[in-house]
């Protein structure tokens, strides 16, 4: 067996018009999804009477279910509700916006678990402090609650982030033309699907990889507070050793100051 | 200038502060001293309405109320004339040591960035640390970070400044730093009331003790009075306990 490379070529060519269409998706989900999924997590949080009840039910609906049946369902259930609004009109509606609303409501879901974790890693005593200092709770929370939940947040967002990227390939059911689409469109064709595949493959590849690298430069820029004054390289990483890596002297400090230094660092890295 | 009475906390109707009066001149320096679990954070957290009290009556700042009726002009009140310095420091951790600072005058007292940058350098100075201004408290060893932590309660210039046992995290050789800059402020004639451990501290620089035991207030008094002769059996005993771990 021998692979059509001009084949490949080919559906690369024609596919890379799916890469837009996948990028909206993504985007469109995102920026809806992260705002609401932190409003979603506070709600939890702090028990807003009623409303908590329904975002924990929405939460399970989401998550206890795969993504296809919910593709599915709103596929099937919107053209037709629609229908009795609008009328005919409702069956010429661009499909990706199905693929909007499934994949928005999909992330909603685990963001606002990912907030709600992130937001109780925050020390209450922050919120004391910034009381104490005079600022009222909700300036607390703006100013000094939030950036350092959302910072601890940033991984996980990242990770929901990659999973949407790669769920958002099954809007080819909705008859979505995107990467998927299109590139099982070429291959039916000619029956060369492994071809069309590895494409398709490689594609989301570079886009979950930029997307990786994109979220560990911001996590770099806003994570400075946390950073150690020592950087780490590759010459100076130990991921293996057990023990802590020792501090570089610090003229200006004295030697307690120096012990307590290195051992507050260490508890950091630990925790 | 600040009066408490009869200030009642209870959890889940285990009674912590049975009832507790306290009263507050200015310049005064007040250490509260007794064993662990007598109520002493939880009488600070009350007055500082971080918690709300089951009972009690202030006076402070023009507030005159019940605890329970305070509102939250009254809150807002007595939160912008208190200081507080807290156990384990709770710098904001997305804050440099300058940020600290400034955060509470730009935000809460609508000071200038300017203006509020040259009071927090000043508050730096003052704690020895204005070398480390742009430093995160990551960066900064216990003890400076209780400084700063002081330094922040200062630049406020709150009428009076609560220390919920401020040495207690820290290592045994940090604590004479932040116990010097406590002792400096105590000097200046800053109002303080600090709950302590540190028994030389409550000794030497305060003018009053008061010792605290399940929830009551059992002895107050001069440093001279509680320390050398203690009429409650009590406080022997505590004092005994503690002078023999010394």
């Amino acid at each position: 067996m021998s692979l059509n490379t001009d084949f490949m070529v080919k559906v690369a060519q024609t596919a890379i018009q799916g890469v837009p269409v996948t990028l909206q998706i993504v985007l469109v989900a995102l920026l809806i999804s992260l705002p609401v999924g932190c409003l979603f997590a506070l709600i939890r949080i702090y028990r807003v009477k009623g409303l908590e009840q329904i975002v924990k039910l929405y939460v399970s609906f989401v998550r206890g279910t795969p993504i296809i049946a919910q593709i599915l369902i709103v596929y099937s259930a919107f053209p037709s509700l629609l229908n009795m609004i609008i009328g005919k009109a409702a069956f010429s509606i661009n499909p990706i916006y199905y693929a909007y609303i499934v994949f928005t409501l999909n992330s909603i879901a685990t963001l606002t678990e990912v907030f709600r974790s992130a937001l109780q890693t925050v020390d209450k005593g922050q919120m004391e402090a910034g009381l104490m200092v005079g600022m009222q709770p909700r300036q607390t929370f703006w100013r000094i609650i939030l950036p350092q939940a959302l910072i601890s947040a940033l991984p996980n967002i990242t990770n929901a982030t990659l999973y949407l990227i790669k769920n958002s390939s099954l809007a080819f059911i909705m008859s979505v033309k995107d990467i998927t689409a299109i590139a099982k469109t070429e291959a039916a064709f000619n029956y060369n699907f492994l071809e069309a595949y590895l494409v398709v493959w490689i594609y989301y590849l570079i886009i979950c990889y930029s997307a990786e690298v994109i979220f560990y430069l911001l996590e770099r820029y806003f994570s400075k507070f946390r950073r150690s004054t020592k950087k780490t390289n590759l010459f100076n990483w130990r991921p293996l050793s057990i023990k802590q890596p020792e501090v570089r002297a610090e003229a200006d400090l004295t030697e307690s100051e120096r012990t307590n230094h290195a051992q507050n660092r260490g508890l950091k890295k630990r925790l | 200038m600040l009066k408490i009475e009869g200030l009642k906390k209870g959890y889940d109707g285990n009674e912590i502060l049975k009832g507790i009066s306290l009263d507050v001149n200015k310049g005064d320096v007040i250490s509260i001293i007794g064993p662990s679990g007598s109520g002493k954070t939880t009488l600070l957290r009350n007055i500082t309405t971080l918690e709300q009290a089951d009972g009690g009556h202030i006076q402070f700042a023009g507030v005159d109320n019940d605890f329970q009726k305070l509102n939250s002009k009254d809150i807002q009140t007595i939160r912008r004339n208190v200081g507080f310095v807290f156990q384990n420091y709770n710098l904001f951790n997305n804050k440099t040591a300058l940020q600290n600072i400034t955060e509470g005058l730009i935000v809460a007292r609508k000071v200038k960035k300017r203006e509020a940058e040259k009071i927090a350098l000043e508050a730096l100075e003052r704690v020895g640390l204005s070398d480390r201004r742009n430093h995160y408290p990551s960066q900064l060893s216990g003890g400076q970070q209780q400084r700063v932590g002081i330094a922040r309660a200062v630049a406020l210039n709150p009428q009076v400044i609560f220390f919920d046992e401020p040495t207690s995290a820290l290592d045994p050789e940090l604590v004479g730093e932040v116990l010097k800059v406590m002792r400096n402020l105590a000097d200046e004639g800053t109002t303080m009331v600090v709950v302590t451990h540190q028994m030389n501290f409550a000794r030497n620089v305060s003018n009053k003790v008061i010792f605290m035991a399940d929830g009551y207030i059992v002895e107050q008094g001069s440093p001279e009075d509680i320390f050398e002769h203690p009429s409650e059996k009590r406080t022997q005993e505590f004092l005994t306990d503690i002078l023999a771990n010394v």
